[in-house]
């Protein structure tokens, strides 16, 4: 199983992973993406079986990365990590067909919590 | 919420406590629980490290942390799991006084009216100047491992 990490920020990605580690997702393939454009781009290359991805972003945004994905097709699982986890983030994020909104800050649990669903 | 008294218009500002409470939970998640942020004297020094994240919408506000290049350093080193006598490097140090401003930011958001947007986090080295017509609504003189730590919330007078 591989795993697309999308996140500006490389000390979150760092963060992300070692969470993914300590959540028992450590057999798991990670793959980075440093903005969304690089995230859309990786996800038709790389074809994850989920994608972690911030929301805000330079280049692309994460909620316009999942748009862009769902308009093409791509059924991809998909979940945001923000730092935003406001009702109406979560709203939208639904709407756009997320899967989940995990919250920064988080805790391995969280991951759990929202991941063992789509990965177990 | 505060009223104000000339015009009758609602200064909005978070609650001091809802975002000690935000910034203790980023600390504890991302810094580590043996090491907590605690009341500390405030920090003048001129070669401070900051980080700022402005929120424009519903609610129009800026957060900022400050550093001290040291604080700002041992803080890179936690979030990245480094040895705290490891030198991270320039950007990485940035990035990180970047991200804890933008939970900060994006959870103080989330306490406020909607809907609004998040900028991009901006760090620098000094302390932030408010623009005349913003006004301190928050400050928090913390200090983590012995180093200074200032969150300051701002908002545009009352609207």
């Amino acid at each position: 199983m591989k795993i697309l990490v999308a996140d500006d920020s490389r000390v979150m990605r760092q963060i992300v992973i070692r969470t993914l580690r300590q959540a028992g997702y450590s057999h798991h393939d990670v793959v980075e993406a440093e903005n969304g454009r690089d995230a859309l781009e990786k996800v038709y290359a790389e074809s994850p079986d989920l994608v972690l991805s911030d929301w805000n972003m330079p280049e692309m945004n994460g909620i316009d990365v999942l748009t862009t994905l769902r308009g093409s097709g791509s059924q991809v699982p998909f979940g945001f990590v923000t730092s935003e986890g406001s009702e109406e983030m979560r709203s939208r994020a639904a709407a756009a067909g997320a899967l989940f909104l995990i919250a920064k800050p988080f805790t391995a649990e969280t991951f759990s919590d929202a991941l063992d669903p789509v990965l177990a | 919420m505060t009223a104000d008294i000339e015009t009758g218009a609602h200064a909005v500002a978070p609650e001091t406590a809802d975002v000690l409470a935000v910034t203790e939970e980023v600390w504890r998640s991302f810094l580590g629980e043996s090491e907590p942020l605690l009341p500390g004297p405030p920090s003048d020094r001129a070669d401070a490290v900051t980080g700022a994240v402005t929120v424009t919408g519903g609610w129009d506000g800026a957060v900022t942390v400050t550093f001290t290049p040291e604080g700002a350093a041992a803080a890179a080193c936690a979030m990245l799991g480094l040895d705290p006598t490891d030198v991270p490097s320039p950007g990485d140090v940035a990035d990180a006084v970047g991200e804890l401003v933008n939970m900060v930011g994006g959870n103080v958001k989330s306490l406020m009216p909607g809907p609004s947007t998040l900028s991009l986090p901006v760090v620098a080295g000094g302390r932030v100047t408010p623009a005349s017509e913003d006004r301190e609504v928050v400050r928090l003189d913390l200090t983590w491992t012995g180093h200074p730590v200032t969150i300051s919330v701002h908002t545009k007078g009352s609207r």
